[in-house]
């Protein structure tokens, strides 16, 4: 056993072993990771091999002693059973490597969406023509702001919830039947990068007043003006940014 | 090692004892301190249930908040304090840690998420506090509720001899009632069920072990038996035990043949369903030839987009298999229902259930026999591209075909096109897709059978080979008030044919094969060479 352990050769076999462990077990188990993807791990693997092949071969001695039992698996009469047992798992290996790489497969098309398109610069909101470009919520003028974020509270948990969650993060108990999934209004990639125009937008006409690169089929988001004023709406886009405590993005002013 | 002194094998035991100390010292850090009691701070309660309970619960806690007429079932009344989910026994108070651990996890298969992740340790100790001020059953604190001792599961759970016990208590105890005979939540008094405040509950499928809303496991099912669920059907059968009907190990037996109708996994949705190239078309939905092939899960939610919605779909997914020859194609759909619609044993449960839900319609409807139904939906050609119809019954400029199937005509589903969720526009009778159905305890399995070739390529899809298909699919529980736009409904997924194997697929995988052994040997006999030169030379 001590001798194994002491072998350049089962030393280096134990320390790709162990890093292959740790990358696949243990590193999924560290707070706030997740599953490493099986290429990254390749990858890792690789930088790994190459790590070992450096340092048993820096030592002329080392890298002799290395060698030793992969010559001894290739001359040793003793060993045949192991040499033809190696030959003939390399040869099934690559066999089964190639059928895999050259068999017809099918995938599901590759999904190209825009999260973010570019919006257009006016729309018909239910007849009326509004003009998105330098547009702000105009509840945000009119007096009291709790009210307005009150009703914006109330139309949110009758018709956002079963997609969008309780807690806004796109995770209500309708949100895995559908793909794209509901947006997460708590991720920094949403509404906190979004000015409130855009988001009315985004409520007015949801899924099916995407643009193409925003794969409209594939949306379950509903077009909200078959439903809500335009007040309400506003009133909902108030409600997400005062509940998640994102600010909207606001138009440049620009100079006279 | 063995036999060689003990000093390594000591100091290899002590490094081994400090590392596991100190994986011990890592990973006990964030647990919580024990769970009782809680530092409670009412108003910092009332400030996060206003902010993220109040939209469902209601901002007095009777569950009556703007949220609460879309969902079955509805949310928690706090001011009568009876709770499904406790460790106590029937008609007592949940301790602290049950009330927490439905804050913590949420009730599955309902509205109410898993709040462990989204507030602090903190926020969920200090809103428990709140919820409990909504009651004054909780005020009395001489009264601390005990929770029942719970033994453990005793071992063999899954062989054989245990299920065939656990099968026969729950025929004798009574759960095949509610919960039918297979346990898919259809037993004769299904229709009647009802909570404590008149809303409709339906009996668990108990197929469905990830829906059971205070969890799967046997552990979780056994406590439920123990403590029932509070406020609802459900009784708690702690009191068969006392009375000796059967033992502490028999009910324990229950708790795992229930589990065990259950897959061990809950099912994890796959996009594309393979379907292999078979000799023999399976007509039937139960012929042999299915077992063969692999299942799809694709989960269903309720139709929300357009009016009028529908917020609480019965069918909760489907299973799909499918197999084609080389000029047919039959795809198997499954799904759990409770009831072969139209049943007018259900017409209460369904006035129930139009009374718990807000409608979009100003008038409410009365309820009627409605059938089952579901529909299988393709665009109308392979896209080449990534474009598709709308996944919602299509578009008026982009329509969809569809196969619409309903149990009053089983033997046959109307094709058609859908140019949006309220038209369709049958293709003929002699489009129509032959079905054969089959309604099994709670379950319907139809088996669609259509050839590949079609008489008209430009509305009837023409299915081929070696291609990702989009496909969607939509039931309607009758006897939950589904028709119309009031159903259940999936995004696109794939079909794809598999192709027969062509011979040159094989070539070159064998050429690499034999390339490989080839350098394989040349390595080993070079290295054989080289040694016994040298040893000549020696």
């Amino acid at each position: 056993m001590r001798a194994y352990l002491r072998h350049p050769f089962w030393q280096a076999v134990g320390l790709f072993v162990l890093a292959y462990l740790v990358i696949v077990f243990v590193i999924p188990m560290l707070p706030g990771s997740a599953m490493v993807p099986s290429s990254v791990v390749l990858q890792y693997m690789a930088t790994v091999l190459v790590g070992i092949l450096i340092w048993v071969s820096d030592d002329e001695a080392r890298w002799t002693t290395f060698k030793e039992p992969l010559h001894e698996v290739l001359i040793q009469p003793r060993l045949k059973l192991v040499r033809n047992g190696l030959l003939a798992a390399v040869t099934l290996v690559v066999g089964c490597l190639t059928y895999s790489q050259v068999k017809a497969s099918v995938a599901a098309p590759p999904n190209l969406r825009s999260i973010h398109p570019a919006p257009p610069s006016q729309i018909t909101f239910r007849g009326k023509t509004i003009t998105l470009v330098g547009l702000e919520n105009p509840l945000r003028k009119q007096g009291e702001l709790a009210p307005h974020v009150a009703e914006g509270r109330r139309i949110y948990y009758q018709n956002c919830v079963p997609c969008h969650g309780d807690h806004l993060d796109g995770q209500g108990h309708f949100a895995s039947g559908f793909n794209p999934l509901p947006a997460n209004f708590q991720d920094n990639g949403t509404i906190a990068q979004l000015t409130e125009s855009f988001v009315f937008w985004r409520i007015a006409k949801g899924g099916p007043g995407l643009p193409r690169e925003g794969t409209p089929w594939n949306s379950a988001m509903p077009a909200w003006e078959d439903f809500l004023t335009e007040d309400e709406i506003w009133s909902v886009v108030l409600f997400l940014y005062d509940q998640t405590g994102w600010k909207p993005r606001t138009w440049e002013v620009t100079a006279k | 090692m063995r036999g060689r002194g003990t000093g390594e094998g000591g100091r290899v035991m002590r490094a081994s004892v400090a590392i596991a100390a100190l994986f011990v010292f890592v990973f006990a850090l964030p647990v919580p301190l024990p769970a009782s009691p809680f530092p409670q701070d009412t108003s910092a309660g009332k400030a996060v249930y206003q902010k993220w309970c109040a939209g469902c619960h209601g901002d007095n806690g009777a569950g009556d908040g703007p949220g609460a007429k879309h969902m079955i079932p509805p949310p928690r009344d706090f001011t009568g304090a009876i709770y499904q989910i406790r460790s106590t026994p029937s008609g007592q108070l949940p301790t602290d840690a049950d009330l927490l651990r439905s804050i913590d996890e949420g009730l599955f298969g309902t509205a109410m998420p898993g709040w462990k992740t989204r507030l602090s340790d903190r926020q969920r100790r200090d809103v428990l506090a709140y919820i409990k001020t909504f009651s004054s059953f909780f005020a009395d604190t001489t009264q601390r509720p005990q929770p029942i001792a719970y033994g453990s599961a005793p071992g063999g759970g899954g062989g054989a001899e245990a299920l065939k016990v656990g099968r026969q208590f729950y025929d004798s105890i009574g759960c095949r009632k509610c919960h039918g005979d297979q346990g898919r939540g259809d037993g004769p008094s299904a229709p009647t069920l009802k909570d404590d405040a008149g809303h409709p509950i339906f009996a668990a499928n108990l197929h469905e072990n990830w829906r059971f809303n205070g969890g799967g496991t046997v552990e979780d099912i056994y406590h439920r038996l123990r403590t029932g669920l509070d406020g609802t059907p459900m009784p708690s059968f702690s009191d068969l035990l006392e009375q000796k009907f059967l033992t502490d190990e028999q009910l324990w037996r229950v708790a795992q043949y229930v589990r065990s109708l259950s897959p061990q996994e809950p099912p994890v949705v796959r996009d594309v369903v393979h379907v292999p190239l078979a000799k023999r078309l399976p007509h039937s939905p139960d012929d042999s030839a299915w077992t063969a092939v692999d299942v799809y899960w694709f989960p269903l939610v309720g139709q929300i987009i357009h009016k009028e919605r529908w917020f609480a779909p019965a069918v909760t997914g489907v299973w799909v298999k499918a197999v084609h020859t080389a000029d047919s194609i039959a795809l198997r759909v499954t799904w759990d229902d409770r009831s072969a619609s139209p049943d007018t044993s259900w017409l209460p449960f369904i006035g129930r259930v139009l009374n718990t839900l807000d409608s979009d319609d100003s008038t409410r409807e009365q309820p009627a026999p409605w059938p089952d139904q579901l529909a299988v939906q393709f665009p109308v050609t392979i896209p080449s591209g990534m474009e598709r119809p709308y996944f919602l019954m299509g578009s008026a400029g982009a329509p969809v075909y569809q196969w619409r199937w309903s149990s009053s005509s089983r033997t046959a589903a109307v094709a058609g096109l859908a140019r949006g969720i309220d038209r369709f526009d049958p293709l003929g009778a002699a489009a129509g897709i032959p079905t054969q159905a089959v309604y099994d305890h709670g379950q319907w399995r139809v088996v669609f059978t259509r050839a590949l070739a079609s008489a008209d390529t430009a509305s009837q899809l023409p299915f081929r080979s070696g291609r990702a298909i989009p496909v969607a699919f939509f039931a309607w529980d009758g006897s939950n008030g589904e028709h119309g736009t009031r159903m259940a409904i999936s995004t696109w997924y794939f079909l794809a044919l598999d192709e027969p194997v062509p011979a040159r697929v094989f070539i070159s995988p064998v050429l690499a094969m034999v390339l490989t052994l080839g350098l394989g040997m040349l390595v080993v006999w070079r290295a054989q060479q080289k040694t016994s030169y040298r040893k000549g030379r020696q």
